[in-house]
């Protein structure tokens, strides 16, 4: 690991911006599902290569915090390795790949499988933080929807494709409510993770650097999936199995293996994948 | 045992390796200087500036040196450092009448009061490749120039004169105090956007996208029939009032272009028919970007003035959301990233849809079969 | 308007840390309404605002938000000249211009003269930052909504009936509404306009 950078802030923000964004995270756990506008900085990563996330982090991480940066539910890919050594540099913090001895924990389009307890802080990288972007484009139009909570437009489009296909054909970045007040995108995760935000017991919080939002949903809030009786809200679910670790249940990445195209499923969420690697090592 | 193939650290290290040694190149050849950089493409340093918001040529070039001349990439450096400085105060309003002019040309009058002044221009060269520079024969060839111009003493805009007859609107009515801008670094663009958000927006935004809109803009989508009122290049100084001492105190200056657009205005139901203003400026010598700021703004004051808004040169969260080349080239670039996850969930949902519809045409075939 | 030096106090020993351990504090406060935090970085406040008040203030203000002051606050010469000193927060006479307000228990604002945002932009509301004597989890008001699982109790010692029953009825208003951060001695606690809040029975 690289060593502790010096001639910079610690976590990089000077402690303007850094009280700045706290105070809009405060609002944004005020007023759950919210978008709060505030004043993006740029940082030394591109937009869209998680800034939003990173601002975020670096507002509320300390020095006894470990941190373990996601992407696609990896360590080792290369944004949460770039990511992560960014913040082992400017704050000198502790980090670690193991989602349960994890105090914060940055994340890149998913939720890990494990289960987050009360403590823990999830800090999604978030491209594009409103949910009727696709639907209307311009700010000053949504920012009326939301004061009204007028979201027919968004279960419109849904029925489209209920109509056309027989089910709802959204498979990531699919919409929730939060609390029953304000629709919100839960960042490009795969839905399979949306369940995982409902009444969960860790504080999430959502970054988006160029669209310069914050957002949050405080522990135990409901966070419902958008859906319809007739149709309910349901997951993907796989016929294949981990081939490392066999799982069932967690979210799986198709690898091809060959010109031929034939193909293996593995856990896209590494930690887990590892840990039961190991426990099945322990108790064979 | 099956190994995922995802990066690490290893191969950023070597990426970054990889990356300086591409940058310094053939290395028979001495290593260019961030002096010479300034020096000698000044031209690539102001755009860098404008566009990085940070008025410092060194940075810029060194900027430039880093980036292997991407002006891009040099923009985004600039502007991660800008993040990291300190903000000390705003400057007094900048007085560009009392520029110390080294270019100024009108394309509305033939004589000004104080003159135009052709200054260094490359608009009427003929754009012919110069062997003599691959000859490397410039030092010889720059001897022979003549010395530099004397300098226009301070004189003022030429639209002011067509105020004084009441031909043009007023850039401010009688009495009315300057209002301190918004600081769209420091909070968020809402819309509708103020002129001064619009302008600060457009001056840090990138070249290329504001001068293709407006082109668009003269092309007929806009109603804009602009006319080069004056256009000036030339160095301002710069005044900061001190909290502590309470008067301005004047802390260099800069070199500054400016233009100023006329535009027609057929008059509304409160405003007679005049001349409409549109404004640019840009840190350097940066022509083409003031005078795309300037022709933007314009078109972008058209809900204000009562025009119809039905180009997106007009449409204010059209072209502001859009101007930023750092914005843009991060979300672009971005999709290098790994999208694994979601490109996983769209092949699940297009192999179901297309077993469904499979099973339904059976499904079909087997009902006509019957039949 | 000025800043008498010799009522100053100290600000934090380490800025960056300390102000990022209270910030931590109030993020778990005002995410989990009801649960108190001690984070105690700080020995002492200015003239009548007690240390933990003062740190929240170290933590949240600065030079681009406007702080009003209740009456008795204002008053204390050694509060205005530390928080202008500290925090170079602009201080303003009308609650409705503020980020933030302060005051103390035996002396809040009418809420309903706070700004409580808009519709469309909810998040422009002034917090209201009020020292109390006493803050514990002991039956009282019965707290519920977001960032609570089940229910939680807590009392909060010295707030007037008029502002508990404005406090409640702002609820109405939802997004719309005023976040509260209240500090004792030595603890403090988030109840944010998100919080139904239900009086028990029996209790004062």
């Amino acid at each position: 690991m690289s060593e502790v950078a010096t001639g910079y802030n610690f976590a990089y923000l000077d402690e303007q911006s850094k009280r700045m964004i706290r105070r809009a995270l405060l609002k944004a756990v005020a007023i759950p599902g919210f978008q709060v506008p505030f004043g993006g900085r740029e940082m030394p990563l591109p937009h869209g290569w998680g800034t939003g996330g990173m601002q975020v982090t670096a507002s509320v991480i300390g020095q006894q915090d470990t941190l373990k940066v996601i992407d696609q539910g990896a360590d080792d890919t290369t944004n949460a390795v770039s990511i992560r050594r960014f913040f082992a540099r400017t704050a000198g913090v502790a980090t670690t790949e193991e989602t349960a001895a994890a105090d914060l924990i940055q994340t890149r389009h998913r939720i890990p499988e494990t289960p987050l307890r009360n403590g823990q802080i999830l800090i999604y990288q978030v491209p594009t933080p409103e949910p009727l972007r696709f639907i209307e484009p311009r700010d000053s139009e949504t920012i009326k929807m939301h004061a009204l909570r007028e979201y027919g437009a968004m279960q419109v489009k849904l029925y489209e494709d209920v109509a056309r296909f027989g089910h709802i054909a959204t498979s990531y970045d699919y919409p929730v409510m939060v609390n029953r007040r304000y629709m919100m995108s839960p960042s490009p995760i795969p839905k399979f993770d949306n369940p995982k935000m409902d009444r969960m017991p860790a504080l999430q919080l959502f970054g988006a650097g160029f669209e310069k939002r914050i957002y949050a949903v405080p522990p135990y809030t409901q966070v419902t999936s958008l859906d319809f009786d007739d149709h309910p809200f349901e997951v993907q679910s796989w016929e294949e199995s981990c081939a490392i670790c066999a799982a069932q249940d967690s979210f799986l990445d198709e690898v091809i293996t060959d010109d031929a195209g034939s193909r293996m499923f593995v856990c896209s969420d590494t930690d887990y994948c590892r840990q039961r690697v190991a426990q099945q090592e322990a108790n064979p | 045992m099956y190994v995922a193939v995802k990066g690490g650290e290893q191969a950023i290290d070597n990426a970054h390796a990889l990356m300086r040694k591409q940058r310094r190149g053939d290395t028979k050849l001495a290593e260019l200087t961030v002096a010479q950089i300034q020096a000698q493409l000044p031209l690539a340093v102001d755009r860098v500036m404008n566009e990085g918001s940070v008025y410092d040529p060194e940075l810029a070039a060194l900027a430039l040196k880093q980036a292997s001349g991407d002006a891009v990439e040099a923009i985004f450096l600039l502007r991660a450092y800008r993040t990291t400085l300190p903000r000390f105060g705003y400057s007094e309003a900048l007085d560009t009448e009392a520029m110390q002019i080294e270019r100024r040309i009108s394309g509305t009058f033939k004589e000004l009061p104080g003159g135009q002044i052709l200054g260094a221009t490359y608009d009427y060269t003929h754009r012919l490749l110069d062997f003599a520079l691959l000859a490397e024969g410039e030092a010889a060839q720059a001897a022979r120039e003549p010395a530099s111009s004397e300098p226009l003493e301070p004189c003022p805009r030429v639209l002011e004169l067509l105020n004084q007859e009441g031909l043009i609107e007023r850039s401010r009515n009688e009495g009315e105090q300057d209002q301190t801008p918004r600081d769209l670094t420091r909070e968020p663009v809402t819309y509708p956007a103020e002129r001064t958000v619009r302008l600060q927006n457009l001056v840090r935004g990138d070249e290329g996208f504001l001068l293709a809109l407006s082109y668009a803009s003269m092309r007929g989508y806009g109603d804009s029939h602009p006319f080069a009122g004056e256009l000036r290049t030339g160095r301002v100084s710069v005044a900061l009032v001190p909290e502590e001492l309470g008067f301005a105190v004047e802390i260099g200056d800069m070199l500054l272009t400016e233009c100023e657009m006329v535009n027609q205005f057929h008059g509304s139901a409160t405003e007679p028919p005049q001349f409409t203003r549109g404004y640019g400026v840009a840190l350097g010598r940066s022509e083409r970007k003031a005078m795309s700021v300037a022709l933007v703004e314009r078109a972008l004051r058209a809900d204000e003035l009562g025009e119809m808004v039905a180009y997106p040169t007009q449409d204010q969260e059209f072209v502001l959301s859009h101007t930023d080349c750092v914005s843009a080239n991060g979300f672009v670039s971005h999709l290098k990233l790994p999208h694994y996850v979601d490109f996983q969930s769209e092949l699940e949902m297009i192999r179901r849809l297309r077993r469904e519809q499979q099973t339904s045409t059976q499904q079909t075939d087997a009902e006509q079969n019957d039949v | 308007m000025s800043v008498s030096s010799e009522l100053l106090v100290a600000g934090f020993n380490d800025a960056v840390h300390d102000g990022q351990q209270v910030f931590r504090a109030l993020l778990t406060a005002m995410s989990e309404p009801g649960k108190l935090q001690q984070p105690n970085l700080i020995a002492e406040g200015p003239g009548a605002l007690n240390a933990n008040s003062w740190q929240v203030a170290l933590a949240l203000l600065d030079a681009d938000t406007p702080v009003w002051l209740s009456e008795r606050l204002a008053a204390d010469a050694a509060i205005s000249s530390n928080l202008r000193f500290h925090c170079q927060s602009p201080q303003v006479d009308s609650p409705q211009h503020a980020a933030f307000a302060l005051c103390d228990a035996s002396d809040v604002p009418d809420i309903t003269l706070l700004n409580m945002g808009s519709a469309e932009q909810p998040d422009r509301s002034t917090t209201l930052i009020v020292q109390v004597p006493a803050i514990s989890n002991e039956p009282h008001w019965t707290l519920t909504g977001p960032g609570i699982a089940t229910e939680r109790q807590l009392r909060i010692g010295g707030l007037s009936s008029t502002f508990v029953e404005q406090l409640i009825a702002s609820r109405q208003r939802f997004p719309m509404g005023i976040d509260c951060i209240f500090c004792s001695a030595d603890t403090l606690v988030a109840v944010p306009r998100s919080t139904q809040i239900d009086i028990n029975m029996g209790g004062r």
